[in-house]
């Protein structure tokens, strides 16, 4: 069993070939597969298409939404190891603020985002400065309970449409030749995928410094991390307020595609489902978070047919799989690691210090 | 000449009704090997949770370097100046040997969340700084080859000086260093005393727990004694070794004592 583990470990094996590849074979494949996700509401393939429901739009929703929320939640839970069970709130603050300000102000799209991203950032800072003390199991709690507070203020409060919530949210003016209407999802689909491009590369570049080593050993030992100089609430603060970021960029474009939101819309199950994809695809590792929000999001779309029973299925799948790889489909590399570029330097036994 | 790096000054750690630390006073002058020791129980680890600010102590005062650093944040001191490692090894386990230096020697970049996100050249600056800081730390401390394994996959001995590894990388004007021998053979012991004495010929001050006589008396300049949270004798080891309240509390009153 323990041998055909190690001979099926996609996540070594594609890791070790990306590290082995040349660069311009690096930045091919790179290419490549850009282009294959730009490209992919054209494929009508019998094989990921959905039966029962339009496939463009599920790209957009749930799958471009519930990847791009993944790797939001990815740097709080993954990176940093904060329970977040009430990241959802972020979302529906993003969705709020485009439809609020979409329908009550001459704004548009493209300047209501950066506003929505810094109301959900400041929620974050406001949530997070105080609660951040607390650790583990007491952290969640608090999160779930952010989380469902948003939700009900939402539901009690007429002035931003309680339980009918809020309808008629403009759709972003075009860009280029993409007309974004509400009959076609296509341009958002594009507009969500150029954002998560973004936002996988600035987690990638923070991963690699600094914040991303003091998120890893307050992750491992926080009393440590303090005492190796590390401002630890400040790197705490950070994971939720960049955490929070992601899914106002989120909540801001769900908003403008689907021209009306509701409350229960921003609801718990969310909040774990993005949890749930987080823990699915491996825990830390930004492609694996990518590939478990991609099956999660895809398979209860593409097993619609089977109606009734299809989320018992789904169920079965996520224990199964759960089972066979408890660490998630691609987990963090626990591989040792060695950069060639360290190499260079020589390998005395003893140095000097200075 | 001899500044005094670190002074305690009166200080009592009570943990409800249990006094861990009675009035100590500790001076720790600078670029020496300063021994605390005592029986187990006698709060040398207290002392260093006091120093590194993890505890607060009920009374008396820190002063490092001229100040006082009692209530300050953890990592205020470590910025400061104090590092130290522990006695139960505590590395990231889960980051390479070569990350967990790194992580100590970041503690003078001065680049944020955001300059790391754009890639600001301080930030390059200080990410290489840091790396090739850490790399000559591993090669001081002889591991070099060990630099791209996990922490915990590490082997015992390898783990006790990368701690150390990562102590020095924070660049502390004094070092901690909590039962650094502790589980070492014979021979290990010595690489071990060599290094802590190279390591205050570089300039560091190092106040260091430890169990092993021979080895205290190899390196250190001065020793301390602690005995159920009292100091009780302090000087230097020919002093400390003579000292009859030490014998005491190693090996019991004489029997005539009463």
């Amino acid at each position: 069993m323990a041998n055909l583990k190690s001979r099926i470990n996609l996540r070594d094996r594609g890791a070790e070939y990306w590290e082995r590849s040349p660069k311009w074979r690096r930045v091919s494949l790179a290419v490549f597969f850009i282009a294959l996700c730009y490209g992919l509401p054209f494929f009508n393939n019998p094989l990921i298409n959905t039966p029962g429901s339009d496939f463009q739009s599920v790209l957009f929703y749930p799958v471009g939404m519930y990847v791009m929320m993944a790797i939001g939640l990815n740097i709080v839970v993954g990176k940093s190891g904060l329970l977040d069970l009430g990241y959802v709130a972020f979302f529906a603050i993003g969705a709020y603020t485009m439809a609020i300000l979409g329908t009550k102000t001459s704004l548009n799209f493209w300047e209501i985002l950066p506003i929505g991203v810094g109301l959900a950032m400041l929620s974050g800072l406001i949530l997070g400065t105080p609660t951040l003390r607390l650790r583990g199991d007491y952290l969640a709690i608090v999160t779930l309970g952010f989380g469902e507070i948003v939700r009900i203020f939402a539901v009690n409060t007429d002035a931003i449409g309680g339980a009918r919530g809020i309808a008629g949210i403009p759709t972003p003016p075009d860009v280029f030749k993409a007309k974004f209407t509400i009959l076609d999802p296509k341009p958002y689909y594009w507009l969500l995928l150029t954002f998560t491009l973004l936002i996988i590369w600035m987690v990638r570049r923070m991963a690699a410094r600094r914040p991303g080593r003091a998120w890893d050993a307050i992750r491992q030992d926080d009393d440590v991390a303090q005492l190796m100089g590390i401002d630890t609430r400040k790197y705490k603060v950070w994971a939720f307020v960049l955490g929070a970021a992601v899914a106002g960029v989120g909540g801001v474009i769900y908003a403008s595609q689907i021209l009306s939101i509701v409350p229960d819309q921003f609801n718990l199950n969310i909040s774990i489902l993005i949890l749930a994809c987080v823990v699915f695809g491996g825990i830390g590792n930004v492609w694996g978070v990518i590939l478990g929000a991609v099956l999660l999001a895809f398979t209860p779309e593409r097993i619609r047919f089977l109606s009734q029973p299809r989320i018992l299925v789904f169920g079965i799948a996520l224990v199964v799989m759960m089972n066979l790889r408890p660490d998630g489909i691609l987990p963090k590399k626990k591989r040792e690691h060695f950069d060639p570029n360290w190499h260079t330097v020589e390998e005395s036994g003893e140095g000097e210090i200075k | 000449m001899s500044e005094n790096v670190l002074e305690l000054k009166n200080i009592t750690m009570k943990f409800g009704g249990v006094i861990a630390l009675n009035d100590v006073n500790l001076v720790v002058k600078k670029g020496e090997i300063l021994a605390l020791i005592g029986p187990n129980g006698a709060g040398k680890t207290t002392v260093f949770n006091v120093i590194t600010g993890v505890y607060k102590p009920t009374s008396g005062d820190v002063i490092f370097q001229g100040a006082s650093i009692v209530g300050k944040k953890r990592f205020t001191i470590t910025k400061l100046g104090i590092a130290r490692t522990f006695q139960n090894i505590r590395l990231f386990g889960e980051s390479t040997a070569l990350e967990n230096v790194v992580t100590g020697a970041d503690v003078h970049s001065k680049t944020g969340v955001i300059g790391s996100i754009f890639g600001t050249k301080r930030s390059r600056r200080e990410e290489k700084a840091a790396l090739e800081k850490a790399l000559e730390l591993l090669g001081f401390m002889g591991l070099k080859a060990r630099a791209g394994q996990l922490g915990k996959n590490l082997p015992y001995g390898d783990q006790r000086r990368l701690e150390i590894a990562r102590a020095l990388a924070t660049n502390p004007k004094l070092l901690l260093l909590d039962e650094p021998a502790a589980g070492f053979n014979p021979a290990e012991k010595v690489a071990l005393a060599e290094t802590i004495r190279k390591i205050r010929d570089a300039g560091y001050t190092v106040l260091l727990i430890e169990h092993d006589m021979s080895l205290i008396m190899k390196i250190s300049d001065r020793v301390a004694v602690l005995d159920f949270g009292t100091k009780i004798a302090d000087g230097t080891t020919k002093e400390v070794q003579n000292d009859p309240r030490v014998i005491e509390a190693y090996l019991g009153a004489p029997a005539d004592a009463s």
